[in-house]
């Protein structure tokens, strides 16, 4: 008789940030996460936008002067300032804040956060170049003497800037899931999918936001760069989903507390977050609405789509995050 | 023998009495904040009525040889020491909280004064040649200190025989710390 069996175990163990779960990250990183995502998914698409228009004459007309489209101008702006925000996010979670020099005097290789403090180093100074090489028109106009140096040496070499940049931009999206993906004690967080997840989530996200900041001519090619990597999204949290349910008891149980998880987050079970309001509302709809527009059908109010998915890609961080402190360390 | 230590520890839980000695020495030994404790007690019972068994044991940090939270720590704070155990080194620990993310045991906490805590199974002490203070306290003498490169006589007897386990070898950490079950007692 199986089931008259008892295993209990009582403790002392009083660390309230480990008992009765994990509890070491709350909304700080999620944010960080989600903002990190959108900053290396706008370089990605902006770099890449620009090298196309650049290389093969793909995409929105340019302004003009050698600056780009307005989206792209804007876009390589709000990256290294979304990043900059999440950073300090990042920065308000340390224990220690001060002692956030640490970070620069050792590269440890095997551990992601190491690896990821320099490369949001490493970010800032070819984003911020970007984004002054497509705004230099204004930039001119305000005639400060560093600024124009600047400009003048490198702006033969937009393209190179820009392809290096897609490629940082590509860096910081797999990044920001790494960073969770490499702690084999928290199941959830172990699988290496994630980081893929988190740059398409990303790279969607992104695409969400110049599609909201775009003129109304440049709008269809972002619903477009939108509606693939949603495609490309849901396939991937497919197999995340999947590589879970068919993994070890451990990934199993993990997932499953994901996805039928009666937990609740801010008045809601994680169910309810994972299939309502990240899948259904965060991905599948937007999806439908932009494929319909694309298909001509006239959407009343075209800025739904592109909020759906910005509220889809928190949502999939928070939940990320928060499930995989929750579920029991592994065992 | 070997000249380089590798400190761990051997709990004879046939003995353990759960009294919680060992948390109380360690806490005020090490100054553990309030609410806080870097070792703790467990009881495990397990099996069906009225063929129960119980074990009481005596936790903390396991001094990993291969320590996930070593290999995830940022800025080297969490380090392996000269005698083999795992240590911090507060002065460059910004308290990014990744080890305790990344430890299988559960062993961290995140000290109120701004950085990751854990045992240190009392280096200072061993330092000058005394037992970790859960060790000297312990009335059962269910703990004992253990330089696994070289186990001396008592230890290879107290071992020999035994069941003896370690906690999620599986998880590839290689932990220094060993456990005599309680499925050793007489009658168990």
């Amino acid at each position: 008789m199986l089931a008259t069996a008892v295993n209990e175990i009582v403790s002392t163990k009083l660390n309230p940030n480990v008992v009765p779960h994990l509890h070491i990250w709350e909304w700080h990183i999620p944010l960080y996460l989600f903002l990190g995502g959108i900053a290396g998914g706008l370089l990605v698409i902006t770099s890449v936008m620009i090298v196309l228009k650049r290389k093969f004459g793909i995409g929105p007309r340019d302004e003009g002067n050698g600056c780009p489209c307005l989206a792209v101008r804007i876009g390589s702006i709000l990256s290294p300032t979304l990043l900059g925000i999440g950073m300090l996010f990042l920065f308000l979670d340390l224990a220690h804040p001060l002692y956030v020099w640490a970070f620069y005097t050792t590269i440890q290789p095997t551990s992601p956060m190491s690896a990821g403090s320099w490369i949001l180093i490493a970010f800032f100074p070819l984003a911020i170049l970007q984004a002054m090489l497509v705004n230099k028109r204004q930039l001119r106009d305000m005639n400060i003497e560093l600024v124009n140096r600047v400009i003048d040496w490198t702006e033969n070499h937009m393209t190179i800037v820009a392809l290096m940049n897609a490629h940082i931009g590509v860096g910081i999206g797999i990044y920001t899931g790494i960073l969770l993906s490499f702690f084999s004690a928290r199941p959830l967080w172990s699988s290496s999918i994630l980081g893929m997840l988190f740059l398409v989530s990303g790279i969607s996200a992104a695409a969400a936001l110049m599609l909201l900041l775009a003129p109304k001519d440049e709008k269809p090619i972002y619903s477009m760069i939108d509606a693939n990597a949603i495609w490309i999204e849901l396939m991937t949290v497919g197999l995340f989903v999947l590589g879970g349910l068919t993994g070890s008891a451990n990934s199993h149980g993990a997932m499953m507390h994901l996805i039928t998880g009666d937990v609740n987050l801010a008045g809601m079970s994680y169910m309810f977050w994972f299939w309502g309001i990240f899948i259904a509302a965060g991905l599948v709809v937007p999806l439908l609405l932009e494929f319909l527009e694309a298909a001509g059908v006239h959407i009343r109010f075209p800025n739904v789509a592109p909020v759906m998915v910005l509220l889809g890609g928190l949502v999939l961080r928070f939940l990320i995050v928060f499930a995989g402190q929750t579920y029991h360390t592994f065992v | 023998m070997s000249n380089k230590k590798n400190y761990g520890m051997v709990i004879d839980t046939r003995v353990c009495v759960a009294c919680s000695a060992c948390v109380y020495a360690c806490k005020q030994e090490n100054n553990v904040p309030e609410g806080y404790c870097r070792d703790w007690v467990v009881q495990e019972t397990g099996g069906e009525y009225p063929k129960l068994t119980m074990e009481n044991r005596s936790e903390r940090c396991q001094h990993c040889d291969n320590a996930p939270c070593v290999t995830y720590c940022p800025t080297r704070a969490s380090h392996y020491a000269e005698d083999g155990t795992v240590q911090i080194n507060r002065s460059i620990c910004t308290g990014c909280k990744a080890c305790l993310a990344a430890c299988p045991y559960d062993a961290r906490f995140v000290n109120p004064e701004g950085f990751a805590d854990k045992c240190s199974l009392c280096q200072h002490r061993i330092k000058q040649g005394l037992e970790t203070a859960c060790v000297s306290i312990c009335p059962t003498g269910s703990l004992n200190l253990v330089d696994f490169n070289n186990i001396d006589q008592k230890t290879k007897q107290l071992l020999s025989g035994k069941v003896v386990y370690r906690q999620k070898e599986h998880a590839g950490t290689e932990p220094n710390l060993r456990w005599i079950s309680a499925s050793n007692k007489p009658g168990a």
